[in-house]
């Protein structure tokens, strides 16, 4: 039980987590855009550049076994901000006002919502891994590989919502539901999406290089790209990365939320 | 006769300029539709600019010139889908069931929210190019070119209005309109947006000769580039007109439809 309030934090934090859950079956489509979208990315884009696999320097000879992690972090991702979306919905109707003044600590009011999307996550990222092994995607790491994938999609899924709910407590209207999508097609994208940094031209080559998402892309990959194998060497990068972004856009929401309060 | 044809050409332009003015009201409306096809044609140039090294990839002035035209596709689906979900929130809101009630010929209505659809599609063409060329793109093929390949582009948008306004009209709902979002990118990875057709995977490449987009990108990398062995701009026209005239079809028997059963 917390010193400052007189509610206990499990139950709280366990009522916001079936609450964030109620979204999946009250909102109509809401998991739709976030497994369908990675689904269709995952399968147009190895059709579109499957033959990059062939090219000098590719890792992997399966250009499909290089995408899929990319597609499980970019389910994983919508789903987070989905959770920032929600919660500017909720500030919007006034609902989370009514929380505001409950004697709850402040931390469980976001627990509930990011332990929401992570578990929302595993939808999107079970079915792109599903597929994508279906269609002739190959499983280089083992079960090490997939507990690798599934850290770097949880983990990252946890950095989608903290940024989520971060804009939804500064700019408190759904209208910001872009930027949060934004934030996550930024991440994602600016980093080694398509092609590994060796093949990277351009302003892309130096923006990926600091981009911490490319380390946690490397993560994932350990479950799919032979080039790439399970390692503390491809392991302790994304997990420092996934660490620095979750408590920098952690400490981002949390700020916001004690504005809000005041 | 003529003074009918008037008359209806004034409610065409009329409710074509309200659907560009409350696109342009609505600042979040545009971002998508302006921002992420740039924001795509920038990661993709350079995130996979190194398959210009394949073998089989022609000889193009530039790459970005050469992915440009996946651009413009992309911001021809991303208009259409705008036309349709602002054609169902104003069935939502019940502006719609006012037009119904005015003394115009139902082809009007859906004619004057494509007109809107075909103003965004102009603006936006002319801004995607314009921003490519800036950053690098070149057209061999001139203005001319340029300006035929916004043609096709353009009345691309207006076929994929035309069905997003039939969905829309038969479920009036904001919320699955919102939701076939991805569907929407079916369209675009199912075609040679961004890769020579030659050079998708043998799946993709049979398919792709299905879908009518496959040649209006092709036609307009031919106009673009100046190279009719990219693809045949006759062909893409024909592609863009048909759809065009097939889902303007569809959008007037669904608004039939709707106001037999209203």
């Amino acid at each position: 039980m917390s010193s400052r309030t007189n509610s206990p934090a499990g139950p709280v934090a366990w009522a916001f987590w079936i609450r964030s859950l109620g979204e999946v079956t009250r909102v109509r489509g809401a998991l739709v855009g976030t497994s369908i979208a990675p689904l269709v990315f995952l399968l147009g884009t190895s059709g579109q550049f499957g033959r990059l696999s062939g090219l000098p320097g590719f890792p992997t000879d399966s250009y499909l076994s290089w995408i899929i992690p990319l597609c499980c972090l970019q389910g994983a991702g919508f789903a987070g901000a989905a959770a920032g979306a929600n919660l500017a919905r909720d500030i919007e109707q006034g609902w989370f006002d009514r929380l505001l003044v409950a004697p709850v600590a402040r931390p469980l009011l976001i627990l509930g919502p990011v332990l929401g999307a992570i578990t929302r996550a595993m939808v999107p990222v079970t079915l792109v891994l599903v597929v994508g092994l279906l269609i002739g995607g190959e499983l280089t790491g083992g079960p090490l590989g997939i507990l690798a994938l599934y850290v770097a999609s949880v983990g990252f899924c946890t950095v989608a919502a903290m940024w989520g709910i971060a804009m939804a407590v500064i700019f408190r209207t759904q209208q910001a539901g872009p930027l949060m999508q934004m934030g996550v097609f930024l991440g994602v994208f600016l980093s080694t999406a398509y092609t590994p940094q060796l093949l990277l031209k351009g302003w892309l080559e130096d923006v990926a290089r600091f981009n911490p998402v490319s380390h946690v892309l490397e993560l994932g990959r350990q479950a799919t790209v032979s080039g790439i194998d399970v390692s503390l060497a491809h392991t302790w990068p994304g997990l420092v990365a996934l660490a620095g972004m979750i408590a920098f856009f952690g400490a981002l929401a949390m700020v916001g939320l004690r504005r809000m309060g005041r | 006769m003529i003074a009918a044809a008037a008359r209806e050409s004034r409610v065409v332009g009329a409710l074509g300029r309200r659907a560009l003015t409350l696109q342009f009201r609505r600042a979040q409306l545009l971002m998508p539709t302006f921002v992420l096809p740039l924001f795509l044609l920038a990661v993709i140039a350079s995130g996979t600019s190194a398959g210009r090294d394949l073998r089989d990839f022609p000889e193009v002035s530039s790459y970005l010139g050469f992915v440009v035209a996946g651009t413009l596709l992309q911001g021809a689906l991303l208009a259409g889908l705008t036309a349709g979900i602002a054609m169902a929130s104003d069935i939502e809101g019940g502006f719609f069931d006012r037009l119904l009630a005015a003394p115009v010929r139902r082809t009007s209505l859906v004619l004057g929210r494509l007109a809107g659809t075909l103003g965004l599609a102009v603006l936006q063409m002319a801004w995607f190019l314009t921003v490519a060329l800036i950053f690098g793109a070149s057209y061999p093929g001139g203005v001319l070119g340029a300006v035929g390949a916004a043609i096709l582009a353009a009345l691309t948008a207006v076929g994929i209005g035309g069905l997003a306004i039939a969905i829309a009209i038969r479920t009036g709902s904001m919320n699955l309109m919102q939701s076939i979002f991805p569907f929407v990118f079916v369209l675009l990875f199912t075609a040679p947006a961004f890769f020579p057709r030659d050079l998708l995977t043998p799946t993709l490449h049979d398919i792709a000769a299905y879908n009518p987009l496959t040649y209006v990108v092709e036609g307009a990398r031919g106009l673009l580039q100046d190279d009719a062995s990219l693809g045949d701009p006759w062909l893409g026209l024909a592609a863009a007109v048909g759809l065009a005239a097939f889902a303007t079809g569809l959008a007037v028997l669904a608004l039939r439809d709707r106001a037999r059963r209203t």
